[in-house]
């Protein structure tokens, strides 16, 4: 393949990057997005970037594509009219979910969103025991009403959830096989194909989280698919929330894969970063207008983690029993903040100075963009504090009203604490790094990760600009920020593998499991992923089947997962075994070492590498950068800041803190007692200056 | 007062977040290595960050009920040892004469140090299923403490690192099941040590003795926000009076138990607010006596719900400071030595959380909700299981109505009050017990009618495997003594359970104490739905239609309780507007 091509849909901005593969060059585009029709601005973007370099649809060896249209129908509850089919007695598994209340105090709080209403829940007559065994039989009797009442209500795709189908499949298959012939063009979603795991609410969740965006991500993918093939190009590849690129056409069948597409292509670029800077050890920090996401990359990968929780104003924190809905698929472990350039600081009624969950957003945005806003935003702070340049931002393309913004922050911020206006600006900022960094310790520090131990990667818009901050607060040495700040999640996408998990419930402890079945059990996952990498016509020598096992202490509810032998015998048992006693005493602090081992659960990942993809963009040579100077505030003192241009910054290019790095997508602050450097393939390098 | 966050609002915000966030991760840590169901899946469990007197600083998303009482429990820790608490120390206590809440809930607490300075404690109350007692669960209708189970005043587990073996051996051999229960403790003593390792690099950070002034300053910050939120509110005084179904010891010659009453009146002024008991029934027989802190508990919990009801001020001890909770001493709400208290724990605290509703509905009636379910509805299982021969101790709670709001409808099967424990998962509990859950399902009519309709109770019914002859006790309320409407709303259903024999007998159970369950029985539940809000004339019929395409109101019901005239045209409409 000679060119390959990524396409990220942001809110505002459709982005594409295009790498050159023989020789490396990176390109991007942009164009506005198009929400009334996505296929339309991912076309004209694709257009103005394959004239503007020159590429023919027939140089196009790859085009991967990162999507928010299924975690938008999920926030804007604009889904498919869905229908979910339980086992008797369960009809209402979806609404009772936990039954634990996410506010504790919450006198208003709403009832938790339910994808299928309750009017489009239904049961069948049927009973799988905890043995596996047959309890009741299936009623085959009763699927033909179903169906007519299916189709009577205009249901637009099924969810079928029954009981312990995780450990025999048989009904839900044989329901499914009379739904697909009696429902021509409706999809249906088994749980047992979707997600053959333990806990009924969370499966049918997952499971109706498909159902509800199904129909939309099929019609969406289709209209894509057939614009981009009639332009020449090849097949097109979605991104997962794993990380991992898979087909169309598998994205269809398990969208519960796609929930986190487009965070997961910034942390994916993230780890690219990682091999090209050689900082194996990275924290990314992606910070734009509303929120900011951190994910942890150690030896140069990223994590996953099975809980995901999506939607319905779902907190960020999983582990608050929330009002999302729960998808149990692999999500790279990323947490997100509501902070962002527009959250929105205030006064409490005790004199606490706040900041979010409220943001300005793209409308009004901050006073400072002089577009309505009237509550001070983070950019404003910054931008009173010198930061971002007082006249206008975007290289020139837009007016700042800086009075506007002083002014804000003098009435409602100021004067309410009794200090200067700078002084409340900075507290602010203080205040939203910390948040930020506590996504930070969240992937890190809650992991048992010590961030000392790491880099941090820096992009979004606004990420550059708060790093080296965060950095400080996590006593972190070193701040990276890549080039292509911007796009750079888009450059993910055409450097992801090709990637499908697999997942074998067995419950078996390893001091009498048979290790013979787990390596037949192991290898029949690896047969399923082989098929999807035959379709993708990925060669023998760029396969991978990654195995892991969940395990834990039998009676533990939650499993750390440990790394499985490629050939699973007898002593490949004991060693995981003792594995999993070590993860535990790491994790944890202590370990029950005595106790037998449960291996809840085989995983399988099959990945069809692609040729490594360096990111990098050559320094320019020969240009001055320096810009000017302004005067900027550190600490309540203030400083005159050297302004530099990045692009303009050559190989070996140095700037001492306090200085500001301008480009056209973002602003990278060095504070006092830091030092940039711009190295040779064009990322900047922040260091502590004694370090 | 002072402000002492003034000169340094990032710092001070910042600290307050982190402590949130250790009390947070201890949640966490228990959560992924505890081994009992009732903890790893349900969640009975709670847990906080405490200052060097006791009290709370902060606290998890987790159980008001809990959190309410739980200083009480390091104060008595506070109270025993003073000044002889050193590092590697942990305590470990249940006993409710002591700072405790009932003999179930275990509490082990462990002082933090950086260096020489004492920073505070960390506690993890977690509900043991089951300290001993005649009764699996140690749920039985006894008449004095010493029937309920293990009792363990303050005592120090751990010195200095160094376990005390007799100690723990002690307490593994009065319990059913030791090994469970030896995987639950050692994550509660993993989760207190995460939580005093956070606070050490906290001191780290920011200074050990300024961190022991921030965390009073977090306390003062709360306190001063529920006086500024009460100062808006219009002062007043409220009464409300409401019966229990009973305390499970019989007091009829037909085997029937006696209902009692709980009264109280609220009077609020300015930034005060007080609470007091007087009037309410002596102490009974069984173990439906509470404390005084767990009564105070369950009070504090609707008075922060209706003060902040958007739930904007941190909680912790300060914001308790400017309430007044009295009882006179010998009552159901302020027992005294050796009565039995298990039950209470949660259905006093569940009652008085309620009451304080009805009593505040008198002069702040837009900031307060109909009676929720009122029950934790516990059903505790215990035998051999003959798929394995191993004993166990299956503990539940069955979640009911949340009560309508006036503004909007109750929740349907949720955890309200006091409580935020989880279900346990049908598959999860059916791996770990030899039962079958045949449903588990929302109980149609069961919410209050009103202008806003209460929230639905659950139905869950379960089998007993052949052979697999049990031992089961109930403790539930609102069976005699339905939830209450406000405000014209009203009442949700009042809560039943039978249990069907394999010979086909089928009777109903009363509220509480032990019942044989033989393999082969079956046990129906139905919890209580909760009170509407305002009158009934006020519904809109769209919304009644939208109940009867969902099937939370019947027809019949819609016509007797709503007063629909035609039924069938409103749901007709409901499902015309639905379709596509």
């Amino acid at each position: 393949m000679a060119w390959r091509i990524g396409v990220d849909i942001g809110g505002t901005f459709t982005d594409v990057a295009l790498v050159d593969d023989a020789t490396g060059e990176i390109g991007v585009a942009k164009a506005p997005t198009t929400p009334q029709d996505f296929a339309a601005g991912v076309l004209s973007a694709l257009a103005q970037a394959m004239e503007r370099y020159g590429v023919q649809a027939a140089d196009v060896g790859l085009l991967a594509h990162a999507t928010t249209v299924v975690t938008n129908a999920l926030l804007e509850e604009k889904g498919a009219r869905a229908a979910v089919i339980m086992t008797r007695g369960f009809r209402d598994v979806l609404e009772l979910r936990r039954s634990a209340r996410p506010d504790l105090y919450d006198l208003f709080q709403d009832a938790p969103a339910v994808l299928a209403p309750r009017r489009r829940r239904f049961e069948i007559t049927e009973r799988i025991g905890a043995d596996a065994e047959i309890v009741t039989p299936l009623a085959e009797d009763e699927i033909d009403a179903l169906i007519e009442t299916l189709k009577a209500d205009k249901v637009e795709a099924v969810a079928v959830s029954l009981l312990f189908s995780f450990l025999n499949p048989a009904h839900e298959q044989r329901l499914g096989e009379r739904l697909r012939a009696g429902l021509p063009g409706v999809p249906i979603y088994l749980s047992c194909e979707v997600l053959p795991e333990i806990k009924e609410f969370e499966r049918a969740s997952t499971t109706a989280v498909c159902a509800y965006v199904g129909p939309i991500l099929a019609s969406y993918l289709d209209r894509l698919v057939q614009a981009t093939e009639a332009l020449g190009l090849p097949p097109m590849y979605v991104m997962g929330s794993n990380g991992g690129v898979f087909e169309a056409a598998e994205g269809v069948a398990m969208p519960a894969m796609a929930v986190e597409s487009g965070p997961a292509a910034g942390v994916v670029a993230a780890a690219l970063a990682a091999a090209q800077c050689g900082r194996p050890d990275l924290l990314s920090f992606d910070m734009g207008g509303t929120t900011a996401k951190a994910s942890l990359i150690q030896n140069g990968k990223y994590e996953t983690t099975p809980e995901y929780e999506v939607g319905g104003g779902a907190s960020a924190n999983r582990w608050m029993n929330g009002t999302g809905h729960p998808i149990r698929v692999p999500v790279i472990d990323l947490a997100e903040v509501s902070a962002g350039g527009g959250s929105i600081a205030w006064v409490d009624a005790a004199g606490g100075l706040r900041v979010g969950p409220g943001s300005a957003g793209a409308e009004p945005g901050p006073v400072c963009y002089g577009r309505g806003g009237t509550e001070p935003t983070v950019t404003d702070c910054n931008l009173l504090l010198g930061y971002l340049d007082r006249s206008s931002l975007l290289a020139g393309e837009m007016e700042i009203d800086f009075d506007a913004a002083e002014a804000a922050i003098t009435e409602k911020l100021a004067k309410p604490l009794g200090i200067d206006a700078r002084a409340a600006a900075a507290a602010v900022i203080d205040i939203v790094n910390h948040a930020m960094a506590e996504a930070l310790k969240i992937v890190s520090v809650e992991r048992g990760h010590d961030p000392r131990d790491f880099t941090l990667a820096a992009f979004g818009g606004a990420g550059p600009l708060h790093a080296v901050a965060l950095a400080e607060e996590l006593g972190m040495a070193e701040v990276i920020c890549p080039p292509i700040p911007g796009a750079f999640s888009a450059l993910g996408l055409v450097g992801s593998d090709l990637q499908r998990d697999y997942v074998r419930t067995v419950y078996v402890t390893t001091d009498t499991a048979d290790a013979a079945a787990m390596e037949a059990a192991f290898a029949e996952l690896e047969a399923e992923g082989a098929a999807i990498l035959d379709r993708a016509g990925t060669p023998p020598e760029r396969r991978q089947f990654q195995r892991t096992m969940d395990a834990r202490y039998e009676r533990q509810s939650y499993e750390l997962s440990v790394p499985a032998a490629s050939s699973f015998d007898a002593n490949a048992l004991a060693s995981a075994a003792e594995a999993f006693h070590d993860r535990h005493r790491q994790t944890y602090g202590h370990d029950n070492r005595g106790e037998p081992v449960q291996i809840v659960s085989l995983r399988v990942s099959a990945i069809g590498k692609i040729p490594a993809l360096a990111i990098r963009q050559e320094p320019q040579v020969g240009a001055e950068p320096i810009k000017g100077s302004r005067a900027v505030l550190f600490r309540g003192e203030t400083l005159q800041a050297e302004i530099l241009d990045r692009v303009k910054m050559p190989k070996g290019r140095t700037a001492i803190g306090p200085s500001v790095i301008e480009s056209l997508e973002s602003t990278i602050l060095v504070p006092p007692g830091w030092q940039a450097e711009m190295d040779s393939d064009g990322y900047i390098r922040i260091t502590g200056a004694s370090a | 007062m002072s402000r002492p966050n003034q000169n340094d609002p990032a710092t001070f915000e910042i600290v307050k977040n982190s402590l949130y966030k250790i009390a947070e991760e201890m949640r966490v840590v228990l959560a992924k290595t505890a081994y009992s169901p009732i903890l790893k899946s349900a969640g009975d469990y709670s847990c906080g960050v405490f200052d060097r007197a006791g009290d709370m600083v902060a606290q998890g998303p987790d159980l008001p009920i809990h959190l309410g009482s739980m200083p009480d429990a390091v104060r008595a820790v506070v109270q025993a040892f003073g000044d002889d608490v050193y590092e590697g120390d942990v305590f470990i206590h249940n006993d409710p004469y002591f700072g405790g809440s009932h003999l179930p809930d275990v509490n082990v607490v462990r002082p933090a140090f950086h260096g020489d300075v004492h920073l505070g404690f960390t506690c993890l109350r977690a509900h043991w299923p089951d300290v001993g007692s005649a009764t699996p669960g140690s749920y039985g209708a006894v008449t004095e403490i010493y029937g309920e189970g293990l009792r363990l005043p303050p005592v120090r587990l751990y010195d200095k690192g160094v376990l005390n073996e007799a100690l723990e051996a002690v307490i593994l051999s009065n319990v059913r099941t030791p090994d469970e229960r030896k995987g639950d403790l050692g994550s509660q003593l993993a989760a207190t040590l995460r939580a005093a390792e956070r606070l050490k690099t906290l001191a780290d950070r920011y200074g050990a003795e300024r961190l022991v002034e921030y965390m009073a300053d977090v306390m003062n910050y709360s306190d001063r926000l529920m006086r500024a939120a009460l100062s808006e509110l219009p002062d007043g005084e409220g009464y409300f009076e409401d019966f229990c179904d009973g305390d499970g010891i019989p007091d009829h010659a037909d085997g029937s138990d006696a209902p009692f009453w709980v009264r109280m009146r609220v009077k609020k002024f300015g930034d005060r607010i007080t609470v007091d008991f007087a009037g309410t029934d002596a102490q009974v027989a069984g173990p439906m006596n509470a404390p005084l802190s767990v009564s105070a508990s369950g009070v504090f919990c609707g008075l922060k719900t209706a003060i902040d009801p958007n739930s904007l001020i941190p909680p912790n001890s300060g914001c308790w400071r400017a309430i007044e909770v009295t009882a006179p001493k010998g009552t159901v709400v302020n027992v005294e030595f050796p009565a039995p208290v298990v039950y209470a724990n949660h259905e006093m605290s569940h009652r008085t959380a309620d009451m304080v509703m009805g009593a505040l509905a008198e002069f702040m009636p837009d900031q307060v909700m109909a009676c929720s379910q009122g029950t934790s509805a516990v059903l505790t299982l215990g035998g051999l299981d003959p798929r394995n021969g191993r004993r166990y101790v299956s503990y539940e709670t069955v979640k009911g109505g949340f009560g309508a709001r006036p503004n909007k409808d109750g929740i349907n099967v949720v955890a309200s009050g006091i409580s935020n424990t989880m279900n346990t998962p049908v598959e999860v509990l059916e791996m770990a017990f030899p039962v079958r859950v045949e449903r588990y399902e929302i109980e149609p009519n069961s919410g209050g009618a009103g202008k806003f309709r209460g929230g639905a109770g659950a139905r869950r019914t379960w089998r007993m495997l052949d052979g697999a002859d049990a031992t089961g006790a109930l403790c539930m309320e609102r069976m005699t003594s339905p939830p209450f409407g406000l405000a014209g709303g009203a009442p949700g259903i009042p809560a039943t359970v039978t249990v069907t024999t394999p010979d086909g007998a089928t009777r109903s159970l009363p509220s509480k104490g032990a019942f044989a369950a033989p393999g082969g029985s079956v046990v129906d539940m139905v919890t209580p739905g909760s009170g509407g809000f305002g009158a009934v004339s006020g519904r809109d019929p769209a919304a009644i239609g939208l109940d009867l395409l969902d099937g939370y109101v019947t027809p019949d019901a819609a016509t007797r309780a709503y007063g629909a005239a035609d039924p069938a045209a409103l749901l007709k409409q409901a499902k015309h507007e639905d379709m596509p």
